[in-house]
């Protein structure tokens, strides 16, 4: 009996999750709490209006909206739109330097360190999610009070974007271990997930089938973005239900 | 309580000693609440506080870690250590917030960290509005604005403040009494005066009702947009979301009337774009058609309000089909569990007629008070009695003031016609943390503490049960601020009047002898303690508060007024203007304009045509009040001739990031009020436009409108 636990729980350490994203399109919203979560999280610089008119603003994480029809039979699309960690992602295979690739663990991972700043990436990604960094960002004091020294800061001429707050899986991890136990559903919730206040967001392991992303999956309303495209993305939008 | 929220609570209760080993000079100064060496670097505390950005007050969580600041000792630049917040979350043992926020609950951590809070008090040494300033001890501070006070007739103290429940509230209103003025007054922003009426009138209850739409199958809300930010955007979110795929076995719907395509607009089944001002004839005309589905037990007052309408007429001052109000009426009465929200997210000069009638169609519906339905105010928790109210007369006695003290309101700004009052006024104090518009007018300001510097109560605007939100404190104040409750005493002490500070411990005692009476196992101090770790205090829904209809009176319809109208409103991200300092707000796309760091004038495409506008072109506005000049944003779910503008730029005194960017609607709609409440109105103002060169830009993150193949799932 204690052996054949010792035996699950080592089974259970070497399970290795696959983080996926679930977002309800019937029950966002629109309002845009997941945005400014993400860039307090994550220590997204502004640009400013003279950068953002020029189309340098960073948002890891937006909300497209289109207006379909005319007045007044008009309805709006929209839906949040983050780095969709794509499987087979466009953007990797073209960075001469490997500074972008797929982790054991689904997510596709930027290393600043190693990017050289060719954007080749940014320019291949079809949910134009990258954002290259023109210059170092600055706070005004006493703003920088304000970063996360979880995340670091990142520098001129490389690229950055949505790691589905990697740092929070890691911070998950080291909480679970620290406790003794396995990662459990929900342990994990990236910054735009934790703040959504429809709840419209579901974050965890795709492969476990009684986690709540799996389930949202299973749900019949599940797609995701550009899907002809074969990109095949970690993230799924479930469709409004009308 | 989770286990994840287990871990992140700790205790707020620390003492103000610095302890540390270290001992350098600076941290003597401003000492460490969190005594720094229990926030050992790369550790993590959650500390309850209360957001103070919207009188939802969501209890939030603010996440504190070791930081170092650069200051200033002795003219040479050391490293300081403090405990600084990182992020705010919303508390999961909040009822209203339930663990999340929304965009400017985020973005009020920039508000703390804003580079533009005043360092200290500051006195005028230039004309009024100049902006020119000097530093002045508070010593001095404190005697001059006491002097002020005390040559003062006491009748002729105004005190602007907004209308919380709140400890703070609770110490203006003893100050107020200690130097014998009048009590507070809001401007009549963002404290719901037509909603309060209108409950008043139908349920015979003040306060704000609550809207159970989690469990409605089918909700109409006319005029309240409540999920861009009426009443309570976080806590109406998250039953939102619950009431499209929260049930397993029923998808609820929405149904919304407003005069633009909000984001509850979006949000809906169906948009019933109501001519603004329309809305006590649309109300009214879909009360008449369910007088004729004979569907509930209606007080006799209700019924008489809707039996006499013109079906044909309302609708035409509608601006809806009267076919559509038929369909939408027999919808609601077949509804299994429908709800009237009633609102007005831009205020008319009708009001509080109109979401009287709204409200009322809950009656009809017989839905007050059921699963589903609409939940009358309960009793006041009678802890804080003594909030500020809107008093309509408070221009006219801006205008007799001898002093007027400012708090939390910023009228140069919402109300741009009171600046000649304020220019001519003998004395104004502002307790402002930022020179904004109205500080700007000041002889003195003696800037509070951050809130997120400084202990709270407050009582939610809503809440699904009685409850509080509550913090302690738990950094120290970045600068030479000092809490308004320190500032009030010590004016109150120059002055020789007797005032006694209540605190935040005292009002949650006082809590405490109102809930636990009867036979209660909690002791005093382990209820504080209780409170203040978990950020607040939650008792049992009060099941169904009694409601009759009070005096209703008689409604009257007025044509729809023909021509442009312009109207003014309060967007997701800025509110009433407040959140134009923060960076991470002014960098947020406008959801309907996508417009960053400015916003648009926003008309429909035949309007532009007309006009030969698009997308960038500058116009000029001109109404009997005033004129603006702004960018056009061509919406093409605007209704025709109406032109709308979001309230939030156009400071004239606001920081870096807002100072001197864009336009004021406010300007352009004018002093129009609701004709019972007077409240003032955002609209409909009627307008000239012509087009102009030149011009401010309009920087959009999107410019794309519609979807272009293949962008769909
Ligand atoms: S926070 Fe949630 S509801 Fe709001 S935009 Fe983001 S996903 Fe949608
Ligand atoms: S709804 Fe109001 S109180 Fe709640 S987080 Fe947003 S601004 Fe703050």
């Amino acid at each position: 009996m204690a052996e054949q636990t010792a035996e699950q729980t080592e089974q259970g350490a070497e399970r290795t999750p696959q983080w996926a994203m679930a977002i309800d399109l019937d029950r966002c919203t629109g309002c845009e709490a997941c945005v400014v979560a993400c860039a307090s999280e994550n220590n997204v610089p502004t640009a400013g209006e003279d950068q953002a008119a020029m189309g340098r603003t960073k948002h890891w994480i937006r909300i497209d909206r289109y207006y379909e029809g005319e007045f007044p039979d008009i309805k709006v699309k929209y839906r949040p739109v983050m780095c969709q960690q794509c499987d087979e992602a466009p953007c990797e295979p073209v960075c001469p330097v490997n500074a972008t690739y797929q982790n054991a663990e689904g997510l596709n991972v930027q290393i600043y360190n190693r990017c050289i700043g060719t954007r080749y990436c940014a320019n291949n990604c079809p949910y134009t999610v990258r954002f290259f960094n023109w210059f170092a960002p600055e706070w005004a004091e006493p703003l920088n009070l304000q970063l996360n020294p979880d995340v670091s800061i990142r520098p001129s001429g490389v690229v950055e974007k949505c790691t589905f707050c990697a740092h929070k899986i890691k911070r998950a991890k080291l909480d679970a271990d620290a406790q003794g136990r396995e990662l459990a559903d929900g342990d994990v919730q990236p910054a735009c997930v934790q703040s959504c206040p429809a709840e419209a967001m579901v974050f965890g392991d795709m492969t476990d089938p009684d986690s709540k992303v799996a389930r949202q999956l299973g749900s019949g309303r599940s797609g995701q973005l550009l899907e002809s495209l074969g990109t095949k993305p970690r993230v799924f939008y479930l469709e409004k239900a009308d | 309580m989770d286990r994840r929220n287990f871990v992140k609570l700790v205790g707020t209760a620390s003492g103000g000693a610095v302890t540390g080993a270290c001992g350098r000079q600076a941290e003597e100064i401003i000492p460490l609440l969190v005594p720094e060496e229990s926030v050992p670097v790369g550790v993590e505390q959650w500390h309850p506080s209360v957001c103070g950005e919207c009188s939802a007050a969501c209890g939030t969580l603010a996440r504190v870690m070791a930081s170092e600041r650069e200051i200033e000792v002795d003219g040479e630049l050391v490293r300081q250590k403090i405990a600084a917040v990182k992020k705010l979350e919303g508390n999961p043992l909040d009822p209203v917030s339930g663990g999340r926020l929304c965009a400017r609950g985020h973005a009020s951590l920039q508000s703390l960290y804003n580079p533009d809070r005043l360092r200290g008090p500051l006195k005028r040494v230039g004309p009024r509005a100049s902006g020119q300033f000097e530093a002045i001890s508070w010593d001095d501070a404190i005697t001059e604005a006491a002097g002020a006070l005390a040559a003062a007739d006491p009748g002729r103290i105004l005190f602007l403040a907004r209308a919380r429940e709140s400890v703070r509230s609770e110490n203006i209103a003893r100050f107020l009494e200690a130097v014998g003025a009048p009590p507070a007054t809001s401007i009549g922003v963002g404290d719901f005066a037509a909603e309060r009426a209108s409950s008043e009138r139908v349920f015979g209850r003040s306060g704000l009702p609550l809207y159970e739409i989690q469990d409605s199958s089918l909700v109409l809300s006319i005029g309240a947009d409540f999920l861009g930010g009426w009443a309570s955007p976080v806590l109406y979110s998250r039953r939102y979301g619950h009431m499209r795929q929260g049930r397993r076995e029923l998808r609820g719907r929405l149904i919304h009337a407003e005069s633009r395509f909000s984001l509850t607009a979006w949000n809906a089944d169906r948009w019933l774009p109501v001519w603004p001002g329309g809305e006590l004839a649309l109300a009214s005309a879909i009360g008449h058609v369910l007088l004729g589905e004979q569907i509930a037990d209606t007080p006799a007052s209700v019924v008489s309000i809707f039996a006499d309408v013109d079906l044909e007429k309302a609708a035409g001052a509608a601006g809806v089909p009267a076919e559509t109000i038929r369909q939408t009426a027999s919808e609601l009465a077949q509804a299994s569990a429908p709800v009237v929200v009633a609102g007005a997210s831009m205020v008319r000069r009708n009001s509080a007629d109109a979401v009287a009638a709204a409200l009322a169609l809950n009656w009809l519906l017989g839905c007050v008070g059921k699963p589903g339905g609409v939940i009358p105010p309960a009793d006041p928790l009678g802890v804080l009695a003594r909030q500020p109210r809107f008093s309509q007369d408070w221009s006219e006695r801006l205008e007799q003031a001898a002093v007027v003290l400012v708090d939390g309101v910023n009228p140069a700004y919402n109300a741009p016609a009171s600046q000649g009052a304020l220019a001519a006024a003998q004395t104004v104090i502002s307790f402002s943390s930022f020179l904004d518009d109205t500080s700007a007018f000041a002889d003195l300001i003696l800037p509070d503490h951050d809130p997120l510097e400084q202990a709270a109560l407050e009582v939610p605007a809503v809440s699904p049960s009685p409850s509080i939100a509550a913090a302690g404190e738990f950094v120290a104040p970045l600068y030479d601020s000092r809490p308004i409750a320190t500032a009030l005493s010590e004016l109150a002490e120059a002055a020789e009047r007797p005032f006694e500070e209540l605190t935040v411990g005292q009002a949650v005692s006082t809590l405490h002898s109102a809930v636990e009476s009867a036979g209660s196992e909690t002791s005093a101090s382990d209820f504080e303690a209780t409170t203040l770790r978990d950020g607040g205090w939650q008792g049992q829904p009060s099941g169904k508060p009694p409601a009759t209809p009070g005096t209703l009176g008689t409604f009257e319809i007025a044509a729809k007024q023909e021509g442009v109208m312009f109207q003014a409103y309060e967007s997701p991200q800025f509110g009433s203007g407040s959140g134009a300092n923060r960076p991470w707000l002014q960098e947020l796309p406008d959801p309907t304009s996508s417009a960053l760091w400015g916003l648009p004038v926003e008309m429909d495409p035949a309007t532009a045509e007309r006009l030969g506008l698009v997308n960038g072109d500058n116009v000029r506005i001109r109404s009997e009040y005033g004129a603006l000049e702004a960018p056009v944003y061509v919406n093409p779910a605007a209704i025709p001739g109406v032109v709308s503008m979001a309230v939030g730029q156009g400071h004239a005194s606001y920081g870096r990031y807002a100072s001197g960017r864009g336009a004021n609607p406010m300007v352009v709609v004018g002093n129009a009020r609701d004709e019972k409440t007077g409240c003032p109105a955002m609209g409909p103002t009627p307008i000239r436009l012509e087009k102009i060169a030149g011009g401010a830009r309009l920087v959009q993150f999107s410019r794309q409108d519609r979807d272009l193949p293949p962008h769909r799932v």
